[in-house]
């Protein structure tokens, strides 16, 4: 198995000099290059904690940077810079600033769990990657991702009615996100299958987008859930040194 | 073979209400033609899917214990359900509630609160569509049963993450012989060997197609699952036989997002294995649905005398 590295050393931080004396010896053409003094000052020694406080965060401390997720990470397969094991590292020593570099990939797990398959610490990696997207979001670092965006649309949904319409789900999804419903290959694809399908089956399914599928005497299901999840949402934004939210999420 | 399987509760989840729509069917098709009784859990709730986990892991487990309290009222000790999805949830709250006290706490609040009696662990076992085919009727028995054999039809078996990952929510799987493997399972490819088709060897059976970004990262989600449609094409394949609606409707979709945006054109079909045993029962197509899928297969289902 390929072991996936991540080098510290980027090209900026390489120095080519062409010409160079040294204590009056010329050096050049033989000692050229050059790494820059890098010295690391910003260590927030917080962040491990306030990752490990929210849910999927739990086991980082486990981890002895094997590299079994990495090597077994779909996402990494298509996108060489997503490395759970380097996110990891760069967690466990307080490198803010590096693991900011890639705070726009990290939400684009797709939650295969191959990783914690694979994981000989039980660190859960698939969930220190949740964690670690929104510990970003919550701190401003990024905005919400789309993916953050469908898993409150989908959840908001099931808390109000128990149940799952997709038809709704998806004009939720793309309203929030500014996207267009009439994408053409979306489009495309619903055309042929309507052009198959029997008037009395469109019918149903043009009903249920009407009518909302719902779980029955769901009333006080809902509100126990909506005082939970207000509950943990205080929770979380304290164990992350934050204030108080201006107004309830949902 | 059991016979605890014959009559089951049943626990279909939101998505065979819309897209799975005819796994929904095929499933129940098929039961029909095999003598299983499949009962409905009343009033049953979304599973939380691959998204409320996001928001509050333990929230998910109570939306699953839910269920499954539902199933212990109605006098079940089995549920069936044949979404990888809501399978996975139901044995992730299963082994949560077992396992981590936090978790029971959470149920049992939000349970009282919600005036509900809270699930306790170990008084109902979830079962996938594939163990209750197997495990009440047998390979042998469903062998015994095929009008309509899929002689010459090629499948690759594509299992997705849900059914085998993580382990340890699957106590019963990688028992040696006989049990379900979890690296390389074999379940849905022993069920349509015995319904006459050949099985090609599928290396990405559990690879993911990205199924829990689907809307929200296209681009990712297209390109995993042109690997898994180009790959089964290399093998051989004729179908990919699939056994998640998240997965198929994946397939499906980004199938056809493939052929829009990247310009990569795949001839390959997806058809649930439900669909494909059904027919091999001697349901008609059109009885397991064929139709109501994204992906028309029934030109290459009729070539091959299955339409």
């Amino acid at each position: 198995m390929p072991i996936h590295e991540q080098s510290l050393i980027r090209p900026e931080n390489l120095v080519r000099q062409d010409k160079l004396t040294i204590d009056g010896v010329d050096v050049s053409g033989d000692w050229s290059t050059f790494i820059e003094t890098r010295v690391v000052t910003d260590y927030n020694e917080a962040m491990q904690d306030e990752i490990a406080a929210l849910p999927g965060g739990e086991y980082i401390h486990r981890c002895w940077q094997c590299g079994s997720c990495t090597n077994s990470c779909t996402v990494n397969a298509i996108n060489p810079d997503f490395n759970p094991r380097y996110w990891i590292y760069l967690i466990r020593l307080g490198m803010e600033e590096e693991l900011l570099r890639d705070k726009d990939i990290i939400w684009q797990c797709v939650s295969c769990n191959k990783c914690t398959y694979a994981c000989p610490r039980d660190v859960v990696p698939e969930g220190v990657m949740k964690a670690t997207a929104h510990w970003l979001e919550l701190k401003g670092h990024t905005r919400p991702s789309t993916a953050t965006v469908f898993d409150e649309v989908f959840s908001d949904q099931v808390f109000a009615t128990g149940r799952i319409e997709e038809g709704r789900l998806m004009r939720g999804f793309f309203a929030r996100t500014g996207q267009s419903l009439t994408q053409e290959w979306l489009v495309g694809m619903i055309r042929g299958l309507v052009s198959r399908l029997p008037v009395g089956l469109l019918m149903r399914l043009g009903l249920a987008a009407v009518l909302h599928p719902r779980t029955g005497g769901w009333g006080r299901t809902r509100q126990a859930i909506a005082d939970y999840v207000a509950e943990q949402d205080a929770s979380r934004r304290t164990a992350l040194h934050l204030p108080p939210a201006p107004e309830a999420r949902r | 073979m059991t016979d605890k399987y014959r009559k089951v509760a049943y626990y279909p989840g939101c998505a065979l209400e819309g897209t799975g729509h005819a796994y929904n069917r095929s499933t129940k098709e098929v039961g029909k033609a095999l003598g299983l009784e499949l009962v409905e859990l009343k009033n049953w709730n979304c599973c939380g899917a691959m998204e409320v986990k996001n928001i509050d892991p333990k929230l998910q487990t109570f939306l699953s214990a839910r269920n499954l309290k539902i199933a212990e009222d109605m006098g079940f000790e089995t549920v069936m359900a044949p979404c990888n999805g809501c399978y996975h949830n139901l044995k992730k709250a299963e082994h949560d509630l077992a396992h981590d006290p936090a978790s029971q706490q959470v149920v049992d609040r939000l349970s009282a609160k919600a005036g509900q009696t809270a699930y306790q662990p170990g008084h109902v076992t979830t079962i996938h569509a594939l163990d209750w085919i197997r495990d009440a009727i047998g390979t042998e028995g469903l062998r015994a049963r095929v009008r309509n054999s899929l002689r010459g039809l090629k499948i690759a078996n594509y299992y997705g993450c849900m059914y085998t990952r993580p382990r340890h929510i699957f106590p019963e799987k990688d028992k040696g012989p006989g049990s379900e493997s979890t690296s390389k399972p074999h379940f849905m490819d022993d069920l349509l060997e015995a319904a006459g088709a050949e099985n090609v060897e599928y290396p990405l059976k559990t690879a993911c197609c990205g199924g829990a970004h689907t809307l929200s990262d296209s681009d990712t989600s297209t390109r995993l699952v042109l690997n898994l449609l180009t790959t089964a094409e290399a093998c051989g394949a004729d179908v990919i036989a699939t056994e998640c609606p998240t997965c198929h409707s994946g397939l499906e979709m980004h199938q056809a997002r493939a052929e829009k945006v990247f310009g990569k054109k795949t001839q390959v079909k997806i058809l649930y294995f439900t669909q494909l045993i059904g027919m091999a029962l001697g349901l008609s197509a059109r009885r397991v649905g064929v139709h109501e899928n994204f992906s028309d297969s029934r030109e290459l289902l009729r070539a091959r005398g299955l339409g």
